[in-house]
């Protein structure tokens, strides 16, 4: 044959090329290949049909090439085709065909994430053929976004884990962060409340700050800073555990992906605000090609997770009686459960009644997306509604679009992106929770309504809980996050791009408490009806200019990159009272009412201002090494201490790319060795905290509004400082089937910011300074990831994500002379609880006895309360399986927490007074002699055991094991084959959340951070998606 | 070339002169704050900051009417109020005489005094520093400031027993403050008590919502007595009881409204139509009662004909059952301009003052005309009392029908006489003598070991 440099008089030529995972070959022939190429992977091949188009063309002539691209014989679009160094880039086709022009010599690239690349270089033929072969190393060549740059995983340095849309869509969630919840290592989740729009709470490697409203990582939509602080007010916000949260916006269907960044490689570059780590989330981007519509269309239902087991009437009767005989007293006329009022024979399971309603989930989404080479789009659509769990008419509503556009200029220098998404949420929520009633309510407690319909007040004996539904928690937001991206490259080694962010956010709270609330027989007319109303806005811009250089020489790679950032956060919260209405049915209009009283009217103004660069470098891809650094200033701290520097070292050995292992690829397929170290800080601790200032309070006296000092003045604070260490080791074996990573990390902070705790005496609850404290948190994070089965039709992948860490405080000078000294402990976590150490009920006495630590003969609060316990999760990970045998897929993940948590003993009152009570309290004390788990029961008057049940609410017996294993996420769904439909591709789906719970706890539910609040619920829905 | 180099600069030009803009993240002071010292610089902003704290007397802390204050708590913890209320509220406890040292309205006591107290020192302080205001202004500022500095602290010592003092805003000192004894105290809210009324203004703010000379010494005569000191008792209230612009209302209906001549010092509600406190918190219309009713004891405890019994109590009935309640305050709702306002010093507190002080010095001559006094203006006849003791068991028994339900009257009388147990181990099934002392609030001592020991029996 000749040689393949010579491009007369070719006819049709099959050369097959065989691709070996980093390498690649080209032959004419067959036997050729064989040959040249060194050892042959694998029995699939490409199959390079070429003809050539009569007559002489020299090398340098330009000529067009067409061909088809086929994955299984099936036509593949998207395929991206490059001609190597010269910017032409096509697409091939919805038939896999694609045109492009080259000329003789020039080499082509075919890449599709998932697919092995093919490169070949042109010999002059006009029409090829090539057949694409599934990667299964996918994972290393996934391109992670870092935040000012990507990086492909396999050469990535820091600690980031990734979620993509694939996992967020199989859930029924209406909140991002719900969508990650057990899938990532280090990233512990928790749900506060079971209410939709409630709040979740997020610590990345564990708490770092002695404040809890100081660990809130920094979240990033598109490059734009989102702020996560609360925008509701804690008087208007409704039933939630928490003031409301702004995170609720953000709309899972838009995101493509979630990372998040942990340690200090990857998070130093985000310098002062990477502390707690760094969650970016990217929005969904238009892809070139056919142009797709999209429409998925879901429903369902969902309910409580677990009740948990209280008292029916006769146990409870009997407690309260014999607490009655205890105390020596009887009944009084308050006591109406005893004492012949209410039927001693009704029964009501409360907590099925009040809370043990079904929601209705509805939710509609629509996507139009497509492109050419150059320009792409994608706009979509959603609306979302579901109601709750209380009786009554409640519901949540949310609905967004989302659009993006992306451009590259013809010569490909230029190029523009602009991604805008806008979020409405309307949620009406009743006032209380009525979780918490509904395990406090005697269980003989009056019908809810009376005969004729109407709320039952019996006589004015009890306060008939639906009454509580009468006053409403409204809530409107309104969020608007755009963002820009202009890039242009200079050089082909240099790109200079800005990228413009800007959100608007609007949020409206109100809270209802109309007269209707209470019994009728106190006529208590509207005039008494009050409506609190909150409205917040917040508005911020963000511009980031930056450049990037990057070349590639031999067997070097190495990129600079250098930007700034400016950014302005104004808010503004204005909170006001009204008081008196004309009539109920003017409640919501505030110039309805009597009398107006403005709360409180706060401005806020944040400015921040960073530059920062990172450079990195990486030999024969097999030494990596980068280095971050960033300067910022930040409005939060005082004069003088606005600026801090921060920076990081990251390197990586893939030791599988070695000489001595390139052998083994069968076998070990990649092995990364990677560590990082450097620091981060902190300013989350609100706006104008070094100031000293009077503030107007609202508080009126003698027709003069108040003002009073605003804080205890401390001008010296400054920055936060975090270090973090992490060593980490990535390993695949038997081609990336098995992919196992293992890290360990060790994050110091020390100069914590907090509000130190000063007692009343200095007339304030504490200051703000900084701590000469240092808190560590370690830790290690393993993932596994198998694919044990991948054939034609039936495919099964497993993986299993696993954290454990530790947090000590390891120095605080002068612990015994501050106040945290009976907090804190050295060498103990932060977040513990010190607690008499509960010694059983005393088998003479009946009450409950605790150890008297320092032998003194009375038990005190400071000498006895000695024991520890530690409320962070012991451990905590998922494990999820992805099973798809031809059409139809199951997935289903299973998370685990190993904790100690507050059970239902620290939320009830004292057993024998009127309120419900756990069934487990039967087994109590009742003459000398008995040994029980319980004391005797008191109404109440009984001093000794009063004291006694306040301090078994302050032991060790109130915090026991909260561990759970949740069967967190569901989903089945099956792709008709699409003949059925001639060429609609359609999927059905059914998908469940919290589907079980696999507990110990005694209680309601064991994932929350406040007792007392709704828990989450289980979810089913099921649904369609019509895509065309 | 040279386009792509100037499209280079370009860009890069902005960033070079932000470089230069440090100031870019200083920011302005929000609207809505004022620097310290600018308070202080201008009449309106320091009365401002004056008027902050009455309001803060008015809605938290130990005077408030609401549930929160001691008119309600010590009513209910003595033998004056039932309570009818939610059993998980803070008010039970107190009602079951059961509390604990981390008992949330316990602490609120102590945090929301102790938040007044450092207000009124840092008015202190900084009219003090004050260079722009005149002398007249910062006299006045500096007596009111005094004033309620002394007269919180004189509810904690009654609350607690031994407490802080705190005279001083620097929180480095605040915090290792020390308790110190009943006496002392008293020493100290006496010697408060006396500056402010060298400073105070001599006449009578409009509608007598701040504190003047005469206020002064009308606590000046409850702190005397209190402290067991008879002689400055009784000249203190003489001091109150000369001045003619305070006399004993003839209208026993008017004693409690907003215009009655018997205030000395009230608080004035947030806005015009709103009434008191304890008017919308005592007052029920439909039994059983929502919150509180008065106890059998203290209905019974009215002698026959007296006009309190029937014009400060009122009752409601279902038939079957009659429940009573504090009927000084007769608005339970906001009217269309305020009537009524919570009154903290009245004269008829400082009759019932001198004649104990003066039963006490043995002049129970001049004891037996001002107990009269309250009794005639209450259509009772003279005291049939002779003897010393005779006396003061009478002023005792005169002052629970004239003071009950306000700011914890009976509650610290019957304990600076001694006679909690006597009263009320019979009618309160949950009472114990430790419990004439409230617990120290358990985060307190935790954060301030100098602070210990708690009070006993908590």
């Amino acid at each position: 044959m000749k040689n393949s440099s010579l491009i007369k008089g070719w006819r049709w030529q099959y050369l097959v090329l065989l691709i070996c995972s980093q390498s690649f070959a080209i032959c004419h022939t067959e036997r050729d290949c064989f040959a040249s190429s060194g050892k042959a992977l694998g029995s699939s091949s490409f199959l390079l049909g070429m003809t050539k188009r009569s007559g002489v063309t020299t090398a340098e002539q330009q000529q067009t090439i067409t061909g088809t691209i086929t994955f299984e014989n099936m036509p593949l679009a998207g395929v991206t085709v490059t001609v190597k160094d010269k910017q032409t880039t096509s697409i091939t086709d919805n038939n896999g065909q694609f045109t492009i022009t080259a000329a003789s010599g020039d080499v082509l690239i075919f890449s599709f994430t998932g697919f092995k690349t093919v490169v070949l270089t042109v010999q002059g033929y006009e029409i090829l053929k090539i057949a694409m072969q599934e990667d299964t190393t996918t994972l290393k060549e996934v391109t992670i976004n870092a935040g000012y740059y990507k990086v492909k995983d396999k050469e990535r340095t820091g600690s980031i884990s990734k979620i993509t849309s694939k996992d967020i869509e199989n859930q029924p969630v209406t909140n991002a962060l719900a969508a990650m919840q057990g899938r990532m290592a280090g990233v512990s989740i928790t749900q506060t409340s079971g209410i939709p729009g409630g709040g979740f709470d997020i610590q990345i490697r564990g708490q770092n700050s002695l404040r809890a409203d100081g660990n809130s990582p920094l979240f990033i939509i598109d490059g734009v800073p989102y702020a996560s602080e609360t925008t509701g007010y804690y008087l208007t916000t409704g039933p939630q555990a928490t003031t409301t949260n702004p995170l609720n916006s953000i709309n899972p269907n838009d995101i493509e992906s979630i990372e998040v960044l942990k340690d200090a490689d990857a998070t130093a570059i985000y310098g002062s605000r990477g502390a707690n780590g760094v969650v970016l989330i990217t929005t969904k981007k238009g892809k070139a090609g056919k142009t797709t519509f999209t429409a998925t269309a879901m429903n369902g239902t969902g309910r409580v997770t677990r009740f948990a087991d209280l008292m029916n009437t006769q146990q409870y009767l009997a407690m309260r009686n014999e607490a009655f005989a205890n105390d020596g007293i009887t009944p009084g006329p308050a006591d109406y459960d005893v004492n012949g009022t209410w039927d001693p024979n009704r029964y009501t399971d409360w907590q099925k009644e009040l809370t043990g309603g079904t929601v209705d989930i509805n939710d509609l989404k629509a996507s139009v997306s497509g492109g050419s080479e150059k320009t792409q789009f994608l706009i979509s659509g959603d609306f979302h509604k579901e109601t709750t769990v209380f009786p009554g008419e409640w519901r949540y509503k949310k609905g967004g679009a989302h659009v993006n556009l992306n451009h590259t200029s013809d010569n490909g220098k230029f190029r523009a992106q602009f991604s805008g998404g806008y979020t409405a949420q309307d949620n009406l929520q009743p006032g209380n929770d009525l979780t918490a009633i509904s395990k406090k309510l005697a269980p003989n407690a009056p019908a809810l309504y009376d005969a004729d319909g109407t709320l039952n007040w019996e006589d004015s004996t009890w306060e008939n809980p639906l009454a509580l539904l009468k006053g409403k928690a409204k809530g409107r937001t309104s969020d608007l996050v755009a963002n820009a991206v202009l890039g242009y490259q200079l050089l082909p080694e240099l790109t200079v791009k800005s990228s413009f962010g800007f959100t608007d956010l609007r949020h409206e709270e109100s809270r209802t408490m109309p007269t209707t609330m209470y019994d009728p027989a106190y006529e208590l007319g509207s005039e008494y009806s009050i409506l609190l109303l909150t409205n917040t806005a917040r508005r911020s811009w963000i511009a980031e200019p930056q450049a990037e250089w990057s070349k590639t020489w031999n067997k070097s790679k190495a990129s600079v990159l250098a930007g700034a950032t400016f950014q302005q956060q104004n808010g503004r919260q204005l909170v006001q009272e009204g008081d008196g209405f004309a009539s109920n049915a003017l409640i919501y209009n505030l110039s309805s009412a009597y009398l107006i009283d403005i709360i409180t009217d706060s401005e806020q103004v944040y400015k921040y201002q960073a530059f920062f660069g990172r450079a990195n470098y990486a030999y024969d891809e097999r030494y990596i090494i980068n280095l971050t650094g960033r300067r910022d200033g930040s409005s939060r701290f005082g004069p003088g201490k606005q600026f801090a520097t921060f920076g990081a070292v990251g390197a990586a050995w893939v030791f599988s790319n070695e000489k001595f292992l390139k052998d083994r690829k069968t076998f070990l397929s990649f092995g990364k060795l990677r560590a990082s170290y450097g620091t981060s800080g902190s300013d989350q601790i609100g706006d104008y905290q070094f100031m000293d200032t009077y503030s107007t309070t609202g508080n009126n006296y003698n027709g003069i509004s108040g003002l009073q000092p605003t804080r205890l003045f401390n001008p010296d604070f400054g920055w936060e400082s975090n270090t973090k260490f992490e060593v980490a080791l990535e390993t695949g074996f038997l081609k990336d089937r098995i992919f196992f990573t293992a890290g360990w990390y060790r994050n110091r902070s020390s100069n914590q910011l907090v509000g130190i705790p000063l007692p009343g005496t200095t007339g304030f609850s504490s200051i703000q300074a900084n701590l000469d404290a240092t808190v560590e948190n370690r830790g290690i994070e393993l993932t596994l990831r198998t694919v044990n089965f991948q054939t034609e039709h039936f495919n099964w992948t497993t993986s299993f994500n696993i954290s454990a860490s530790r947090n000590t405080l390891l120095s605080f000078p002068d612990l015994e002379g501050s106040t945290y000294q009976n907090q804190f402990v050295i060498g103990q976590p932060l977040n513990i609880r010190k607690v008499y150490h509960y010694t059983g009920v005393n088998a003479a006495t009946g009450l409950y006895t605790f150890e008297d630590v320092n032998g003194d003969g009375s038990l005190s609060a400071t000498d006895d309360k000695q024991t520890v316990l530690d409320l962070n999760p012991k451990y905590f990970g998922g494990l999820q399986n992805q099973i798809s045998y031809k059409g139809v897929q199951l997935d289903f993940l299973f998370q685990f927490v190993k904790q100690v948590n507050y059970n239902a003993a620290y939320l009830s009152g004292i057993p024998g007074m009127m309120a419900n009570q756990p069934t487990a309290v039967t087994d109590h004390w009742q003459q000398p002699g008995d040994v029980a788990e319980y004391q005797q029961y008191t109404t109440g008057v009984n001093g000794a055991a009063v004291d006694a049940a306040s301090k078994y609410r302050e032991s060790d017996a109130a915090i026991t094991d909260a561990s759970y294993i949740r069967l967190k996420n569901v989903s089945l769904s099956y792709n008709l084959p699409e003949k059925w439909l001639s060429g609609v591709k359609c999927r059905v789906f059914a998908e469940a959340q919290n589907l079980l719970t696999i507990t110990h706890y005694k209680g309601a539910d064991p994932e929350f951070r406040a007792p007392g609040f709704l828990p989450p619920l289980k979810v089913f829905t099921a649904g369609l998606q019509l895509t065309l | 070339m040279k386009n792509i180099f100037l499209k280079f600069y370009a860009l890069l030009i902005p960033i070079f002169l932000l470089w230069g803009c440090d100031n870019f993240v200083e920011v302005d002071l929000p609207s809505g704050q004022l620097t310290a010292p600018a308070v202080f610089e201008d009449v309106s902003t320091a009365n401002a900051a004056m008027a902050d704290v009455y309001a803060k007397l008015r809605e938290s802390g130990a005077l408030t009417g609401n549930g929160t204050g001691v008119s309600s708590l010590m009513g209910n913890y003595a033998d004056e109020l039932d309570y009818y209320g939610d059993s998980a509220a803070a008010t039970q406890s107190f009602y079951n005489n059961a509390l604990t040292a981390t008992d949330g309205t316990v602490a609120g006591l102590w945090n929301n005094s102790y938040n007044e107290i450092y207000s009124a020192n840092a008015i202190i302080e900084g009219v003090a520093a004050s260079t722009g205001l005149q002398a007249t202004d910062k006299n006045r500022l500096t007596g009111e400031a005094l004033f309620v500095r002394a007269l919180v602290h004189f509810y904690l010592v009654n609350l607690y027993s031994a407490i802080p003092y705190v005279s001083t805003t620097d929180y480095e000192q605040n915090r290792h403050v020390e308790r110190l004894p009943v006496d002392v105290v008293y020493a100290n809210i006496i010697a408060d008590l006396e500056q402010a009324q060298t400073l105070l203004p001599e006449d009578a703010s409009p509608e007598r919502v701040r504190p003047n000379k005469t206020a002064a010494a009308a606590l000046l005569a409850r702190a005397y007595l209190y402290n067991g000191r008879w002689a400055e008792a009784a000249n203190a209230a003489s001091a109150v009881l000369n001045d003619a612009n305070y006399a004993m209302e003839n209208d026993i209906d008017a004693v409690f409204l907003n215009g009655s001549t018997s205030t000395i010092w009230q608080l004035k509600p947030s806005a015009d139509g709103i009434n008191t406190y304890e008017g919308s918190n005592f007052i029920f219309t439909a039994g059983p009662p929502p919150f509180v009713a008065l106890t059998s004891e203290l209905v019974s405890a009215f002698e026959p004909g007296d006009l309190r019994r029937t014009h400060w109590v009122g009752s409601i009935t279902d038939g079957a059952t009659t429940w009573y309640y504090a009927n000084k305050y007769k608005e339970q709702m906001n009217t269309g301009t305020s009537v009524e306002y919570s009154i903290v010093l009245r004269v008829a507190e400082q009759y019932l003052i001198r004649a104990e002080a003066r039963a006490r010095q043995g002049e129970l001559i001049g004891a037996k005309e001002d107990l009269n006094v309250i009794r005639n203006a209450a259509g009772l006849g003279d005291t049939p009392a002779v003897s010393q003791q005779e006396l003061l068991d009478a002023v005792q028994r005169e002052r629970r029908v004239e003071l009950f339900t306000e700011h914890g009257h009976r509650f610290f009388d019957l304990k600076r006489n001694g006679a909690l147990d006597a009263a009320l181990s019979p009618v309160k099934p949950g009472w114990n003598t430790t419990d004439a002392l409230l617990p120290l609030p358990e985060a307190e001592l935790l954060l301030n070991p100098n602070l210990a020991p708690q009070n006993p029996g908590y």
